[in-house]
């Protein structure tokens, strides 16, 4: 046997990896040769010292500040928890803010709208009446009157007021915040509407500015 | 049949930090030991355990269960020391002396905390020896080692968790031994 061959033979040993009939090659080599002999003794006391020298214990040093090997592994661990990411929960909750940003400017933009629009809502209470012909109106406290036999032309609109009809109007009656009262001899040519509900108004501020536009 | 760690994973990824914490616990210490046998240096490896259980945390979705957990997670730990290694400066042996400090070499350079007294006190000669030897072998033969002689892995396992087949990891094996048979020529 050659010495090199004798050589990965010694490491195949070490590495519990050379079988029997190759094994009692290596024996009859190394009785023959002093220096394969040197080094196998050398290359299974290095393996030995590595071994002890790596699994050993004893030799680690133990984290600062800490007295011993458990609470400096204590400690270790609260560090690496410590360092986690909150919990995925709370997380998603604030990505989906970071993911759409579209809808979220879009829900704070309506969210703002709503919030003016109810305080705007929920803020006049004073008699307001509108229309095109109110010549003949009669306004008595929060009532707003048309006398019998009178007609008013166009459209006639009431505020947080009541409206009292006893004459025609030609146009459409609304009235908001309010209520209505119609006589026998009252006579409404357009639509008859009250509107209490936040959403009515909604609706009707809207129509009433798209057919403003249109208009 | 789904390994502890496996079901633990799975539990973590729902959200259950106790059962991250279990991990953490079943590997913190040998993964500290591995990284401390690699780096040779307490604030180091303290930093390369919690960057791989981090990045673990991070990557739990990830994680193949046709792998075993532990294969996985060293893996982590080993690549993560490898590249600390790797970035330290270009050529330096804690072997060669100082210019600046005459005399000096690079072990009494180490940070203090790691050399007291009482460790110091420890160390038979033969052992300071071989704990110097082992400092300077180079990365890719010291994870080979580390994860033979510290774990007790199958040179398959090593394999597996270097992601090299095996007969690279006997070669670099044979090569460390022999590395170190010479740096230890004088004690043997």
């Amino acid at each position: 046997m050659k010495c090199n061959v004798a050589i990965l033979y010694m490491h195949d040993y070490l590495d519990d990896e050379l079988p029997a009939v190759q094994t009692a090659e290596l024996k009859t080599h190394l009785q023959s040769c002093e220096a394969c002999k040197l080094r196998f003794e050398q290359l299974k006391r290095t393996e030995a010292f590595a071994m002890s020298a790596l699994s050993d214990t004893s030799t680690l040093p133990i984290a600062a500040g800490a007295a011993t090997h458990e609470a400096g592994s204590d400690r270790l661990s609260e560090r690496i928890m410590g360092a986690l990411p909150t919990p995925s929960r709370k997380r998603s909750w604030t990505r989906m803010f970071r993911n759409h940003p579209a809808i979220t400017v879009a829900a704070v933009f309506v969210l703002l709208m709503m919030t003016s629009f109810f305080s705007m809502w929920g803020q006049d209470t004073e008699l307001v009446v509108s229309g095109t012909d109110l010549q003949h109106v009669v306004i008595e406290g929060d009532t707003v009157i048309v006398p019998e036999g009178v007609q008013v032309n166009g459209n006639l609109t009431v505020e947080n007021g009541k409206a009292d009809i006893q004459g025609e109007v030609a146009g459409d009656l609304i009235v908001i915040d309010g209520s209505t009262q119609l006589a026998s001899t009252a006579k409404i040519i357009g639509q008859n509407r009250e509107i209490n509900q936040a959403l009515d108004w909604l609706w009707y501020k809207v129509t009433q500015t798209v057919s403003g536009f249109a208009n | 049949m789904i390994s502890i760690e496996a079901r633990l994973a799975r539990m973590a990824l729902k959200g259950d930090q106790q059962a991250f914490a279990e991990i953490v616990g079943l590997y913190q210490d040998k993964l500290y030991h591995m990284a401390y046998r690699m780096l040779g240096n307490r604030q180091e490896a303290e930093d390369v355990v919690q960057d791989t259980f981090l990045r673990v945390h991070k990557n739990l979705e990830r994680y193949d269960q046709s792998m075993k957990f532990s294969t996985w997670i060293y893996r982590i730990a080993t690549n993560l020391s490898i590249d600390r290694l790797r970035k330290r400066r270009p050529g330096y042996s804690l072997d060669a002396e100082s210019s600046e400090h005459e005399g000096l070499d690079g072990y009494s350079m180490l940070p203090s905390d790691d050399r007291t007294p009482e460790s110091e006190a420890l160390l038979s000669e033969t052992q300071r020896t071989v704990h110097q030897a082992m400092a300077t072998l180079p990365p890719k033969y010291k994870s080979v080692m580390v994860l033979r002689y510290l774990h007790e892995l199958s040179l398959q396992e090593v394999g597996e968790v270097l992601d090299m087949p095996v007969t690279t990891v006997k070669t670099r094996l044979h090569r460390g031994r022999d590395f170190l048979r010479k740096k230890l020529e004088r004690v043997l």
